[in-house]
């Protein structure tokens, strides 16, 4: 156990001075009106400074385009990061995903050049994977794609592909055998995105954050961007699933949050620590000082106690934890400053501005993106309790002749 | 607070401490099966369990070495602790150990003798929950079988001794609560004044928390183990009950709550240790966490198993009863929500 500050060496307490400065270059005002805007989770001008420094993937080997980071210095930089803004940085680790398996699964000669442009910043990857009728249950795929020579004809749609508009590749699952089982017929496939047929239509959420539904019509793609063999999609997956569930992390000594669920809770730390410094500005009806007011001082201590837990819940029990008390305490915490929560970003007297008012629309997604809190307590029910699974009629359907 | 801080979250038990996990996890299924735990009801307390305790070293380890002890630290008697409250066991293992070092703390050489006993657990000592007011008693955990109990007065830390425990009052922990008539003790030691003092008390108060925390944990788990098992051999309509989701997804909120709470009540034993200065809410937060995990846990377990789960006769029943029991004696939950608000509050002035 070691929950002590990181000792430094000269040189990391360097490197961590050299990135502090470049970031409060790159991060400046307009990066942060732009996501506002957007909603995208990118910035090209920041992953190309990044980039260009093997700061993107710093933990990759210099070769590929990293900067051969140890944990402690690439724990130094996802910090660093978190310092300016975590939303920008969505797309790093979206594309962090299929990049290991790209990797892993796909001919160097192919997949060498993809990864370097990733790393360089000026290419990201987004998640193909749900699609408009099924949600979580992503081994449901549909979306069809059907090999002649070294060609795949894809055919279908995908629902929530976050940053497809601005991604080079989406990292597709795909139907290859309808007549198997629904986990042994799917199959990989890296899609460039500008490709003839693709179709990307705007969701907006109410959280700010952009998604899109991606239209494939008889799109060809060369069988060199398949990822991983035809019809072994659900193996290839499991590395980026396992990874996005926080199941087998890395703890690295410590030097990883415990689960997905810490970045959640860094939204709601945000709001207490907006709410604590407008208590100690804001009075009472009777004058008194908000900071003395029982009522405050009760409300972030049980928004603490949340918080605490949501940090400190390992694996995807602390997935779907950090999610409720988010949840919980975005509101909580909008009800306890009053009116003044409502106030958006760039409003008259709006708290930290807008980080209340945000909070409780960012929670709310959270509880869905990423496969939902349900299909984690799915996931906890048989791997954590060890409890039988449900016969459910879907669970081993063959998808061939079912008609929708 | 900072959000950003580059700390180590490192939860990784040392070989040592899985040790000592290992060999109580051993020792209380081995000699605290559920039966004693009902053997000793009302009064919580059973002599033998606690003689096999001593000879265990459990009296001892927490002590520091100058007062015969073995030095171990709050992050291995956290872990005892959460194997205490897994078992239920009727001991009065936290109130005990936390006296017993808060004595050894202030190292006065008046309590040489108590120090010896508490050591070989021949007196029990155990810690008054509030500063003394005259003309009211107070209720004291384990005050129905400690001769000596250490509280607060004014600016002094008093040890107040007895010949004779005041008697058990009945209660929904079955754990030896006595009303202490502190105006009646006349036999008192001041071991500490002043800062001393405060430091000693509130030190003890927050190993209390702690180890309750801990033992709320131990406890919570073994009821949700309980119903995972009558769930998975349960039918209704056709099916394992467990295969319902509002079944399991109860139980995987038990679960969620369990991990969490667990690694909150070593992280606090850990900063207890080595970082005794920083995050001093931390122990709060771990019993507030603790405690509502417990109540919420063992009342859904509890209630997964239907009217069964209602019934005296089930084990579950007795670790319904504890987890309040248990829980509000180390501090009042909603109470210590302000403190915790007041360290938010001052972490951004």
């Amino acid at each position: 156990m070691d929950f002590g500050l990181v000792e430094l060496s000269a040189e990391d307490r360097a490197l961590q001075s050299e990135i502090r400065a470049f970031l409060a270059e790159i991060f400046t005002p307009d990066v942060f009106q732009h996501e506002h805007e957007t909603g995208s989770g990118f910035n090209p001008k920041v992953y190309e400074a990044l980039g260009a420094r093997g700061w993107l993937y710093p933990e990759l080997p210099v070769e590929q385009g990293g900067a051969g980071f140890t944990p402690v210095q690439k724990r130094i930089m996802e910090l660093e990061l978190i310092r300016q803004d975590a939303r920008v940085m969505m797309m790093q680790g979206t594309s962090s995903l299929p990049m290991a398996a790209v990797r892993k699964y796909m001919d160097p000669a192919v997949a060498d050049p993809i990864l370097k442009e990733c790393a360089a910043g000026r290419a990201v990857m987004c998640l193909g994977y749900s699609e408009p009728d099924g949600g979580s249950d992503i081994a449901n795929a549909k979306v069809r794609a059907v090999q002649d020579g070294d060609m795949w004809t894809i055919n279908g749609s995908k629902m929530w592909t976050t940053g497809a508009h601005i991604s080079t590749y989406t990292f597709l699952i795909t139907r290859t055998d309808p007549e198997a089982p629904k986990h042994k017929g799917i199959t990989m496939i890296l899609v460039p995105l500008k490709s003839e047929g693709v179709t990307i239509q705007a969701i907006r959420t109410f959280s700010g954050e952009r998604t899109n539904i991606v239209y494939y019509e008889d799109v060809q793609v060369h069988d060199s961007m398949r990822v991983g063999g035809v019809n072994n999609g659900w193996t290839v997956l499991h590395g980026p699933l396992d990874e996005e569930h926080s199941i087998g992390l890395d703890m690295n000594g410590g030097l990883t949050d415990v689960s997905v669920g810490t970045g959640m809770c860094r939204v709601l730390g945000a709001s207490m620590n907006e709410v604590a410094s407008w208590a100690h500005k804001a009075t009472g009806s009777k004058g008194q000082l908000l900071a003395d007011d029982i009522r405050v001082r009760e409300s972030l201590g049980a928004a603490m106690v949340d918080y605490e837990a949501g940090i400190s819940t390992p694996g995807p029990m602390g997935r779907v934890k950090a999610s409720d008390v988010l949840v919980k305490n975005a509101a909580a915490l909008q009800d306890l400053v009053g009116t003044v929560g409502l106030l958006p970003m760039n409003t008259e007297g709006s708290i930290g501005n807008g980080d209340i008012e945000y909070a409780h629309r960012f929670a709310q997604g959270t509880a869905t993106y990423g496969g939902t809190v349900e299909v984690f307590r799915t996931i906890i029910a048989q791997h954590v309790l060890g409890l039988p699974k449900a016969q459910l009629p879907g669970a081993k359907v063959f998808l061939a002749g079912k008609k929708k | 607070m900072d959000l950003v801080e580059l700390r180590r979250n490192d939860y990784t038990l040392e070989e040592v401490s899985q040790e000592v996990l290992v060999a109580f996890g051993d020792f209380f299924s081995d000699q605290c099966p559920t039966s004693l735990v009902r053997a000793s009801q009302p009064l919580g307390f059973d002599q033998g369990l606690w003689d096999r305790l001593v000879e265990m070293g459990t009296t001892t380890m927490g002590l520091p070495e100058s007062a015969g002890g073995d030095g171990a630290g709050m992050v291995e008697l956290a872990l005892v602790a959460e194997e205490f409250g897994r078992a239920i066991a009727p001991a009065p293992y936290i109130e005990h150990i936390v006296t017993s070092r808060a004595l050894a703390a202030a190292d006065n050489p008046a309590l040489v003798e108590i120090l010896a006993g508490a050591a070989d657990g021949s007196r029990i000592v155990a810690l008054a929950s509030a500063p003394i007011t005259p003309g009211a008693k107070q209720l004291v955990p384990a005050g129905a079988i400690a001769k000596d109990v250490l509280a607060f007065v004014g600016e002094d830390l008093v040890l107040f001794s007895v010949d004779t425990p005041f008697p058990h009052v009945a209660n929904q922990g079955s754990t030896p609560l006595a009303w202490w008539d502190f105006d009646s003790v006349s036999q008192r030691t001041v071991i500490a004044t002043g800062d001393e003092a405060l430091r000693i008390y509130t030190r003890a108060h927050d190993e209390r928390m702690v180890l309750t925390a801990a033992a709320l944990v131990g406890m919570t788990e073994y009821a949700l183990g309980l119903t995972v098992e009558f769930t998975k051999t349960r039918e209704t309509m056709g099916v394992l009950i467990a295969t319902l989701q509002g079944v399991a997804f109860p139980l995987t909120d038990i679960a969620t709550n369990i991990a969490g709470a667990r690694n909150i009540a070593r992280k606090a034993a850990w900063y207890l240790d080595f970082s005794p200065d920083e995050r001093p809410e931390l122990p709060a937060i771990a019993l507030v966490y603790a405690s509502q995990t417990a109540t919420h846990g063992t009342q859904q377990a509890a209630h997964l198993q239907g009217g069964l789960g209602f019934t005296v006769e089930n084990d579950i029943s007795m670790y319904f009863l504890r987890a309040k029991g248990w829980g509000s004696i180390a501090g009042d939950p909603n109470a210590l929500l302000a403190t915790i608000g007041d360290q938010v509050l001052a972490s951004v002035k």
